[in-house]
């Protein structure tokens, strides 16, 4: 298999399966509406993946965004429910992936835990404190101000450009404005090439002169800031914060970095082929639920699919 | 039954680069075979084609005149060879006793679980075949010494199968490397055993004192090709330095034009740290101090020092009149490159670019310059003679000595005034070598300070205008190397009675 076909095999698949769909869903799958269903469906799970990127270029990776999600939810949640407004509550959620983010990063850089470890630590950490916080509770209704969950219900109109009574969602837009911003922290600043030295080689990054410590805590930060992100659009969307409601993010983000691995020259991670996954997993999940197949036959279909992937690549590889 | 093994016309080229030219080899039973030659020489390579590892452009192999074939490690093993390498491939958390037996069938009882007692007998008699009795085969390999460890390892090319025959060839590559020397004394008890019971033994080595001590015969080699093999009674050990090194070679080296300036760059005074002592120099504007000894015994330390990755714990350092940097992070700042010995784990992000892998201690300002650094890059391949297809070619591409240039660029790019250079040329072909010195040299006309550790002694003396000798971490003196032969140079590595001469 040449380089460019296992570069290109997973692009390929993608178009596989929005032609699948649009034949088998001829009046349903290709249309505005819902392509504009699934951004916004998605853009939860694209948060979560970008920021995951920028740790899994260094070979690390967090295994507690999940949970991060879900506190930042309730952190906001709760915040709102003792009468703060809404920039409070969001400004604390804020905070809490930042300190979490930190948190994680102290413990891999510093203490020198493994990521695995330090994460799968922390993971239990803030969703036991999401439990403590909230009381095990769903915070609803009054608590939840109409200006935060109004959010996720509005965008900007799309009549302009001829489709009548259709919005670009503010989730879809805060979607494309955090890849725009991991894109350009990734790929133009000297900070993302730095991550991209660690992960290519830690010893010889830290024998030129490079602060490794300081640049993967930043890092872990910047990933639990996007955890958090993506747990205040989830709030917002459903105008409710539970302390489990982040807990199917964490593996279909890692899932979707996995998925644009196999499409990087040397295997490495890239924030525009991570969208790839996000894409992948996100219209698989709009078109077999629109096709009416069970959800556990979906679910054993994605892992199937991750796992073809990344084997193709990982044979191509192989020389 | 001892048989003599002959090895004929053994011929590697890598892309086109010949590592190996018609070299042939015999081995009788019951002797030492020395092979020497500077690295690079195609000591590796031999070593690799008669284990099977690497396929040979031409070879014939003959076990008492009857032909044999290598083309796989499966073949050397059935042919009763035995390689036992420098690095120790014993699993830690394993047991002694495990280790010895690791690839074999094990005991077990009802063929379900281990019979530990079985296993402990067949490791016993496999170590007191080589007569140790001293290693309880019950402990955890990685609590032993480095020496009983690579026992250990030699117990376990030992082990074969009931009524099999015993190994007819035993290889060493560089064993004592990492020993002390009573524990390479016991190697040298074992492999006294080895050759009584009529194996044949390739034995690799720098160190031509023990070659002396306990090789019979020996065969140099020099640029891939085959110099001399004779009986060791009938040579000694300059004979052997000067066909290792050659006369053309010691005219390789570019000769020093501007002298070296007077203001000192950095000095130590009276640095111990954990595995230094009473380390003392200074260094001016464009001197080269090379710094060496037998392997491992605190060359890296004294260049780790000016990175503050080696900890003086007594002693004054300085650089550029103020103390020496603390962390790598202040040496790069501060002026000071380094081109660590292990370019691969090391040196270099193997699956980045060249323009990344140069400019990483370089990278200002928030925002990459693409343009910019193309540019720069593009300067610096031509200043370090980089055969690559563009600036942002993948590193692991590249030949071992275009990557020993990366490394070089990288610690070039921003006009260093102390280079730190350990083993600078290892692992390089005699081409890039030269261009190397050349760009040391032009380094050090322009100014900048350089000290480098290396095992290459003709390039110590090729380039150094002084030398810092250690013996195990100690300063043993500083000399001058001008006009010096390798073998004088060697010997104040053994030296230890000039020290009890002196008043």
């Amino acid at each position: 298999m040449t380089a460019h076909m296992r570069q290109f095999g997973t692009l390929l698949g993608l178009i596989l399966i929005i032609v699948f769909f649009t034949v088998n869903l001829p009046d349903t799958f290709l249309t505005a509406r819902n392509l504009i269903n699934v951004s916004q469906q998605i853009s939860m799970l694209a948060v979560v993946a970008f920021t995951m990127t920028i740790v899994m270029v260094m070979n690390d990776f967090d295994l507690s965004v999940g949970s991060m999600a879900s506190l930042s939810g309730i952190v906001a949640a709760v915040l709102f429910s003792m009468g703060y407004p809404i920039w409070v509550g969001v400004g604390g959620a804020l905070l809490a992936g930042l300190v979490g983010g930190l948190f994680n990063g102290f413990l891999v850089a510093v203490i020198g835990i493994l990521p695995f470890v330090a994460t799968l630590g922390t993971l239990t950490i803030f969703s036991g404190t999401a439990f403590l916080i909230s009381d095990g509770r769903t915070i609803f209704g009054r608590d939840i101000p109409a200006g935060f969950s109004g959010f996720a219900r509005s965008g900007i109109p799309l009549d302009t450009i001829g489709l009548e009574g259709l919005k670009l969602p503010y989730l879809t837009i805060t979607g494309v404005i955090v890849l725009l911003l991991v894109w350009i922290i990734l790929e133009q600043m000297n900070f993302g090439r730095r991550l991209y030295a660690i992960g290519g080689n830690i010893e010889a990054t830290r024998l030129s002169g490079i602060k490794v410590k300081r640049l993967r805590m930043g890092a872990f930060a910047l990933t639990g800031i996007g955890a958090a992100i993506a747990g205040l659009m989830y709030a917002s969307r459903v105008a409710s914060a539970n302390p489990t409601q982040g807990a199917g993010l964490m593996l279909d983000a890692i899932a979707a970095v996995f998925l644009g691995m196999t499409m990087g020259k040397e295997g490495e991670p890239r924030v525009l082929a991570t969208l790839v996954g996000v894409l992948i997993l996100g219209i698989l999940d709009n078109g077999l639920t629109q096709m009416k197949v069970d959800s556990y036959i979906r679910e054993i279909l994605i892992g199937a699919i991750v796992i073809a992937a990344v084997a193709t690549s990982a044979l191509g590889r192989r020389r | 039954m001892p048989s003599t093994l002959s090895f004929n016309g053994l011929r590697k080229s890598y892309g086109g680069a010949p590592a190996l030219s018609d070299v042939s080899l015999t081995l009788a039973p019951g002797r030492v075979h020395a092979l020497v030659g500077e690295n690079g020489a195609g000591k590796s390579t031999l070593i690799k084609l008669i284990a099977g590892v690497v396929p040979a452009d031409t070879m014939t192999v003959t076990k008492d005149g009857a032909p044999i074939t290598l083309n796989s490690a499966g073949d050397a093993l059935a042919a009763g060879f035995r390689f036992i390498h420098q690095e120790l491939n014993i699993v830690p958390q394993l047991s002694v006793a495990e280790n010895i037996l690791l690839g074999q069938p094990g005991a077990t009882r009802y063929g379900l679980f281990v019979d530990w007692k079985a296993l402990s007998q067949k490791a016993n008699s496999a170590l007191a075949e080589l007569g140790i009795d001293d290693i309880d085969v019950r402990v955890h390999a990685g609590g032993l010494g480095v020496g009983d460890q690579m026992l250990v390892k030699i117990a376990s090319a030992l082990v074969r199968d009931e009524g099999a025959e015993a190994p007819g060839l035993y290889v060493f590559d560089e064993p004592t490397a990492a020993l002390s020397d009573t524990e390479s004394e016991k190697l040298f008890d074992v492999i006294e055993r080895l050759k009584k019971d009529g194996a044949a033994i390739l034995y690799v080595s720098h160190r031509l004192g023990e070659i002396m001590q306990i090789c019979d015969d020996v065969t140099v080699l020099r640029n891939g090709a085959h110099v001399i093999t004779t009986p060791i009674a009938d040579t000694s050990r300059d004979e052997i330095v000067h066909q290792m090194t050659g006369r053309e070679l010691m005219d390789g080296y570019p000769p020093r034009i501007q002298s070296i300036g007077a203001n000192p760059v950095c000095a130590a005074k009276n640095i111990s740290s954990a595995k230094l002592d009473q380390i003392n120099f200074t260094l001016r504007d464009g001197e080269i101090l090379g710094v060496a000894g037998l392997s491992d015994c605190g060359q890296t330390e004294i260049l780790r020092l000016f990175l503050g990755l080696e900890r003086a714990l007594a002693g004054s350092l300085t650089f550029n009149t103020s103390a020496a940097p603390r962390n790598p992070v202040q040496a790069w700042q501060r002026g000071v490159a380094y081109v660590p010995r292990e370019r691969r784990s090391e040196g270099l992000m193997m699956t980045l670019g060249v323009r990344q892998n140069t400019l990483l201690p370089h990278y200002r300002g928030l925002f990459a310059n693409r343009r910019a650094e193309i540019e720069k890059t593009r300067g610096l391949e031509t200043d370090v003679k980089l055969k690559a297809v563009g600036p942002d070619q993948v590193v692991h591409e590249l030949s071992g000595g275009n990557q020993q240039k990366v490394v070089f660029a990288k610690a070039i790019a921003k006009n260093p005034r102390l280079l730190l250079l350990d083993e600078p040329t290892r692992g390089v072909d005699v081409g890039a070598k030269f261009e190397i010195y050349s760009l040391i040299r032009h380094l050090s006309e322009g100014g900048c300070s350089v000290i480098m550790s290396s095992s290459d002694l003709p390039e110590l003396i090729g380039m150094c205008d002084r030398i810092l000798i250690l013996h195990a971490g100690r300063q043993y003196d500083i000399i001058e190397p001008q006009g010096m032969q390798p073998g004088d140079l060697l010997a104040t590595f053994y030296d230890h009675h000039k020290t009890s001469e002196l008043p």
